[in-house]
C-alpha cells in the first residue's frame, strides 16, 4: 500500500498543531486583528492549506482509488507534487512571517506547481478510469476550484510585487476566498461523502436523485459568487450566490438524511456522528446567513460579519469535518499499512481498537461547543471572548489531534 | 467435515476490520466449489472499491492456505451479485445494532 496519503495527513496534522499553537501564543489576536495583512495571511494559509488542503489532499489520493478502483495516475508525480507543495508552503509562510516580497512570490509558484501537479495527476486518474458520477464529478470540480483559487491568488501576489491590476486587487481577492472556500472544499466534503457515508453507516438502497442535484446547486454558488466578486456586484450579486449555496447545503442535509435512514448499521462511529451534527448546524447556519443577508445587505461589506462567515465555514464546517473523517482515516490508513498483512490472523487489532471512541466522543464535542465561543466573540465584538474561546478551542483541537496522533502508536 | 464446511468455519475468523463481524456472518462468501485441481471460493465485499479489499481478500487466502496446505484454493472476488444487507447472519445484524 501506498504511503503517499499517510505522508500527506501526517504533515497535514502537524500543520493544524503548528496553527494551534501559533493560535494560542497570540490569543487569536490575528483573527481579531483581521485577515489582511502578513500575520493574517500567515494563520489563514497555514490553516487552509497547511491544515485542511494538505489533509485533504492526503484524502483524495486515498479515496480516489477507492471511489474509481484504479490505481492513481503516477504515485512518482504524487511524491513530487508532496515535496513541492510542501517546500513552497513553508516557505511561503516564512516570507509571511518575515514579511520578504521576493520569498514570498518565490515560494508562491511553488504552491501553484504544486496544485498543477495535483491537477494533472488526479486529473489524469479520473480521466482515465473514466467513471463519472455525482462523486468524481465534485471531486473534478473541487479540483479545478482549487486551481482556480490558486491562480486568482497569485494574481494578487503579482499584483502585490508589480502593481498591473490595482483596480482588480479587491474583486480577486473575494474570488480568491469563494473559489476556495465554496468550491474546492465545498465540493470535496460533500462529494467524498457521498461514498463514506453509506460506507460507514452500511447504508443500501438510499434514493440518489439529490445526490445529483446537490453538485449542480454548488457548483452554481461557486460560480455565481466568483463572478458577483470579480464583477464588483456587491449584495445584489453576492446574496443570489448566497441563497443557492444555502439550498445545496439544505439539499445536501436531506440527502444524507436519507443515507442514515437506509443505515444497516446502528454505530457508524464517533466521527460520522459529529461529522452529521456539524452538516445539521452548518444548514442552520447558511439559512440564519442568508436571513441576515437579505435583511441587511449592508452588512455584507461589514468586516467582522465577514469574519463570523468565515469562522463558520471555515473552522465550523470545513475543518470540523476534515477532524470527523481523519476519525475513520487516519486509524484506516495506520491498520493498512501495519496490520494489512496479518488480517485474519489472532491478535490482530480491528480498525476501532485503534482510536478510544469514548474519548474522540468527547472531545469532538468540546471543538464543537468551544467553536462557539469565538464565534460569540466576533458576533458580539468581545475581544476578550475571542480571546478565551480562541484558547479553549485550540486546547481542545491540540487535544483531538493528540489523540488522533497516539493511533501510531498502536 | 467437508471441504466446503471447513472452508465456512475457517472463513469465520476473517473479520471486516471496520465492521468487526466475519466474513461468512456478514454474507460476502457467495459459493465454495469443490474443483477437480482447487477449491473456488467465490466472495464480494459490502460495498465496490471496498478500501479493505486487498486486507479482506488477502486474509481469507492466508486463512485458506492456512486451512488447507495441499490443496490451491482461489479466491474469487465478484460484484455481481450485488451483496446485499438482507445477506447477514442474525448474529452480525445483532452486532452492528440493528435488533
Amino acid at each position: 500500500m501506498s504511503r503517499l496519503p499517510l505522508v500527506f495527513i501526517i504533515t497535514g496534522m502537524i500543520g493544524f498543531a503548528m496553527f494551534h499553537a501559533v493560535s494560542l501564543s497570540s490569543l487569536l489576536g490575528w483573527l481579531d486583528a483581521g485577515v489582511r495583512g502578513p500575520e493574517g495571511w500567515f494563520n489563514a494559509h497555514l490553516f487552509v492549506l497547511g491544515w485542511a488542503t494538505m489533509l485533504a489532499m492526503g484524502a483524495f489520493y486515498q479515496l480516489i482509488g477507492v471511489i474509481l478502483q484504479t490505481n492513481i495516475h503516477s504515485e512518482k508525480l504524487g511524491w513530487t507534487h508532496y515535496a513541492v507543495f510542501t517546500v513552497g508552503l513553508f516557505g511561503l509562510l516564512f516570507g509571511f512571517a518575515l514579511g520578504k516580497t521576493a520569498m514570498i512570490a518565490f515560494f508562491a509558484v511553488l504552491v501553484l506547481a504544486g496544485i498543477l501537479l495535483f491537477a494533472w495527476n488526479v486529473g489524469a486518474t479520473m480521466f482515465g478510469a473514466a467513471k463519472w458520477d455525482a462523486i468524481t464529478l465534485s471531486a473534478a470540480a473541487a479540483v479545478l476550484y482549487l486551481v482556480l483559487t490558486g491562480l486568482t491568488g497569485m494574481m494578487m501576489g503579482v499584483n502585490f510585487a508589480l502593481g498591473w491590476w490595482n483596480g482588480l486587487h479587491q474583486r480577486l481577492f473575494g474570488a480568491h476566498i469563494w473559489l476556495g472556500a465554496v468550491g474546492w472544499f465545498g465540493l470535496l466534503i460533500t462529494g467524498f461523502s457521498y461514498k463514506m457515508l453509506p460506507m460507514f453507516y452500511l447504508a443500501h438502497g438510499h434514493p440518489t436523485a439529490l445526490q445529483k442535484a446537490v453538485p449542480v446547486l454548488w457548483n452554481a454558488a461557486a460560480l455565481a459568487g466568483a463572478a458577483a466578486f470579480l464583477a464588483e456586484g456587491g449584495a445584489a450579486a453576492v446574496t443570489p450566490a448566497l441563497a443557492i449555496l444555502a439550498a445545496a447545503i439544505l439539499m445536501y442535509n436531506v440527502h444524507i438524511l436519507q443515507i442514515r435512514k437506509h443505515r444497516h448499521k446502528k454505530n457508524p462511529g464517533a466521527g460520522i456522528r459529529w461529522s452529521m451534527y456539524g452538516n445539521h448546524a452548518f444548514a442552520a447556519a447558511a439559512a440564519l446567513a442568508l436571513a441576515w443577508a437579505l435583511a441587511n445587505p449592508q452588512s455584507l461589506a461589514d468586516t467582522r460579519t465577514l469574519l463570523l462567515a468565515g469562522w463558520v465555514y471555515l473552522p465550523g464546517w470545513v475543518s470540523f469535518m476534515i477532524l470527523c473523517y481523519a476519525f475513520k482515516i487516519v486509524p484506516f490508513l495506520w491498520w493498512t499499512l501495519k496490520y494489512g498483512r496479518r488480517a485474519g490472523q489472532p491478535g490482530t487489532p480491528l480498525m476501532a481498537n485503534l482510536l478510544d471512541e469514548k474519548k474522540a466522543n468527547a472531545l469532538l464535542a468540546a471543538v464543537a461547543v468551544a467553536f462557539f465561543l469565538p464565534a460569540a466573540g466576533l458576533a458580539l465584538d468581545l475581544e476578550p471572548l475571542v480571546a478565551a474561546g480562541g484558547v479553549l478551542y485550540s486546547a481542545v483541537s491540540l487535544a483531538y489531534m493528540a489523540l488522533l496522533g497516539l493511533v501510531f502508536t498502536r | 467435515m467437508d471441504i466446503a464446511a471447513t472452508i465456512r468455519e475457517r472463513l469465520r475468523t476473517v473479520y471486516d476490520p471496520e465492521l468487526g463481524v466475519n466474513v461468512v456472518d456478514l454474507g460476502l462468501v457467495y459459493d465454495i466449489r469443490e474443483e477437480p485441481d482447487r477449491v473456488r471460493v467465490i466472495m464480494t465485499l459490502t460495498t465496490p472499491g471496498c478500501p479493505l479489499h486487498d486486507a479482506i481478500v488477502g486474509a481469507a487466502r492466508r486463512a485458506l492456505w492456512q486451512a488447507l496446505p495441499d490443496r490451491p484454493v482461489d479466491v474469487e472476488l465478484v460484484w455481481e451479485p450485488r451483496w446485499t444487507p438482507d445477506r447477514m447472519s442474525d448474529a452480525a445484524k445483532e452486532q452492528l445494532g440493528l435488533w
